[in-house]
């Protein structure tokens, strides 16, 4: 029986973690108020790149999201008993970063007035529609499974749990689908694009949860059991050699189409263009460096394991940067099979107020965390298996 | 006293006439409309012979200029009909400000082969029969009207630019900041977008509508009022007199990027 124990949360170095995730959310707030003052035109987006850094954070907080729910199922969905220490904690990050989403999209639209209109007007062949429901849903479902874990409720929590992985999986499948349905732009369309967001997922969620586990624990000056950190570390590790797996295929997939040449070699090979800069250094190197660290021995350190999750959280940030923004940057083909005018390649750099818009989201999502351990009966006494 | 029986009847009625009534404008609006198909046919040899001159006066040799003076002066480029929709549409126009310069025509110059000469023709919403907008749009803000004509209703609208996003030819473009300040002059029968919506060519429906409701059989949107070439054919293609029927019957017009399937109602002869 794991005991769960709420944290004093009196000292000053909680008080001062607090502050600055604080003070990170409010910069953030600041940072959306003036696009709703100004406009988006803040940002550094362009009528031929409309989507940006703010879709990218959709993206991202979904996944990580949805990651993170999927981890804390682990020991309802598959029996693995040892990671009940971790279920309430993870699934509590899973509903600030959904609540980071959400508001995430309130951020990116132009229209927030009228935000209500994605309930009320429901468009059937629409990708974004579905997710209006699957995300407020699975935030719902998100709630009722950790009431249930805080009930000691087994059957029932074991039930929620199966629902809420396959819920997280169809809320990812739905925001892949954004953009992998896109038909009219070359490097849009892609049916790899929906398995490799929920690997990505899984990927990012261990790469903030597990960080985030090593300073807590030791923080609070718990116990923390370092194999199963491991354990989780190594399915991170293989998650991220499977993500690079998928970005091989999906780059060659792409780049078999003969008119897809020129927009694949300005994402992949124009170094004039920040698009082939984050792919290689940020995209690929972010995921090699993490497989890298993981083999060495010093990757089973708290040290090695919490900076290659660091490392592939951003690798993945990447990931949703290269996925939507070059398809934009690349000038659609308008009129096929003839050279045409005007032609050229909008290079897309984010302004700092969408920097600021996405670290306040996430430091919204850390600082209900630090709240919620506070509050809640989110963490575990001892964090180690006790044998039997 | 009203009784609560009878309250409940006068609300059942209320109710039921209300629903009729509505019931009854929608589908005479529907079937009113209906009974078009609005197409456009540009022809391409007339728009060449246009830009050309335009551009010879100017004393621009267009197919010596580098890529990107190309590029910008195409940008900036506003025959007759490009500069009546500004004025007519409310567009915002910054041509400092490539980034966010408002559109709803852009001249496009295409060719061939290296060694061939420059064709340029005007590109705007396609008007397409399934239109990739309106499939993705979340609030159905974009929607096609029974006559075929795509529309955003700006009350509905989110500002996602998904539509933006999916549409094959670039056709829509986002207010990233207040047009007002961007409005030589404001026409009343156009309403005046905010910031943070999307707006594109919607065949001038303010004006044929407008037209329709005057009793002009022909009604015509402003680009094709203003063409001095009369480049530019408009018309109802479920009538096989208008014009458009005949050109598009007869002779050998294109739709661009056809292969994707949206069915575009824009059609490119001479091209």
């Amino acid at each position: 029986m794991v005991e769960f124990k709420k944290i004093d949360g009196r000292s000053n170095g909680y008080w001062l973690v607090c502050g600055i995730f604080l003070a990170l959310t409010i910069w953030g707030f600041y940072a959306w108020y003036l696009a709703l003052v100004y406009g988006h035109c803040v940002m550094g987006l362009s009528q031929r790149v409309p989507w940006g850094f703010g879709t990218a954070a959709i993206c991202y907080t979904i996944g990580a999201s949805a990651g993170s729910l999927i981890v804390s199922a682990l020991s309802g969905v598959f029996g693995k008993e040892e990671f009940k220490f971790f279920s309430r904690s993870a699934c509590v990050f899973a509903l600030g970063t959904i609540v980071a989403a959400m508001l995430s999209i309130m951020q990116d639209i132009g229209n927030v007035e009228n935000v209500m209109n994605v309930l009320m007007h429901y468009n059937p062949t629409s990708v974004f529609s579905w997710n209006s429901f699957l995300y407020s849903s699975y935030f719902v479902i998100g709630f009722v499974y950790l009431m249930a874990q805080f009930g000691e409720k087994r059957r029932i929590t074991k039930a929620l749990a199966v629902l809420a992985v396959a819920w997280a999986v169809l809320v990812h499948s739905g925001t892949g689908g954004i953009v992998g349905f896109v038909y009219s732009t070359d490097l849009y369309h892609s049916s790899l694009t929906i398995p490799m967001f929920i690997v990505s997922a899984i990927v990012s969620g261990l790469g903030l949860l597990i960080p985030m586990w090593l300073l807590t624990f030791k923080w609070t000056n718990r116990p923390l059991d370092r194999d199963l950190m491991w354990y989780l570390a190594k399915v991170m590790g293989a998650l991220t050699i499977l993500l690079l797996y998928c970005f091989a295929a999906e780059a060659l997939d792409t780049a078999y189409v003969p008119g897809n040449s020129g927009a694949i070699h300005m994402a992949l090979f124009d170094f004039r263009y920040p698009y082939a800069w984050v792919f290689w250094v940020i995209q690929v190197g972010g995921c090699l460096l993490t497989v890298l660290i993981l083999l060495t021995p010093w990757g089973k350190t708290d040290w090695g394991m919490g900076i290659a999750g660091f490392i592939v959280a951003i690798a993945v940030y990447g990931e949703r940067y290269t996925l939507i923004t070059p398809g934009l940057g690349y000038p659609k083909d308008l009129v096929p099979g003839m050279i045409f005018r005007p032609f050229w390649i909008v290079p897309y750099y984010p302004s700092w107020v969408e920097y600021a818009e996405i670290i306040g989201l996430m430091s919204m999502a850390c600082l209900v965390y630090c709240i919620g351990l506070k509050i809640f009966q989110i963490l575990p006494e001892r964090g180690e298996v006790e044998e039997a | 006293m009203t009784s609560r029986r009878e309250f409940l009847v006068l609300l059942a009625t209320s109710t039921a006439a209300i629903a009729t009534g509505k019931a009854m404008q929608t589908s005479s609006t529907d079937v009113d409309l209906s009974k078009y198909k609005w197409s456009m046919v540009v022809q391409v040899d007339k728009c060449t012979e246009c830009i050309s001159k335009m551009l010879e006066k100017q004393g621009i040799k267009f197919e010596k200029l580098p890529l990107d003076k190309q590029n910008e002066l195409l940008r900036n480029l506003r025959p007759p009909c490009v500069k009546a929709c500004d004025l007519a549409n409310n567009v915002p126009r910054m041509p400092d400000n490539p980034r966010f310069d408002c559109y709803m025509i852009r001249i496009i110059a295409a060719k061939a082969t290296e060694d061939a000469s420059w064709r340029f023709f005007p590109l705007m919403c396609q008007e397409c029969e399934h239109p990739a907008c309106v499939e993705v749009c979340p609030t159905k803000a974009s929607y096609k009207r029974p006559d075929g004509i795509v529309v955003i209703d700006l009350h509905r609208c989110i500002g996602c630019r998904y539509c933006m996003v999916a549409c094959p030819f670039n056709a829509r473009t986002f207010t990233f900041m207040d047009p007002l300040e961007h409005l030589e002059k404001i026409n009343p029968e156009v309403p005046v977008r905010k910031d943070g919506v999307p707006m594109k060519c919607e065949f001038c429906r303010w004006l044929i509508d407008m037209e329709r409701s005057e009793g002009v059989k022909n009604p015509k949107p402003v680009c094709v009022q203003v063409c001095p070439y009369n480049a530019l054919v408009f018309g109802n293609l479920k009538d096989p007199n208008s014009e458009v029927s005949k050109i598009v019957r007869t002779s050998k017009v294109v739709r661009l990027r056809a292969g994707l399937g949206t069915d575009p109602k824009v059609f490119y002869h001479d091209l």
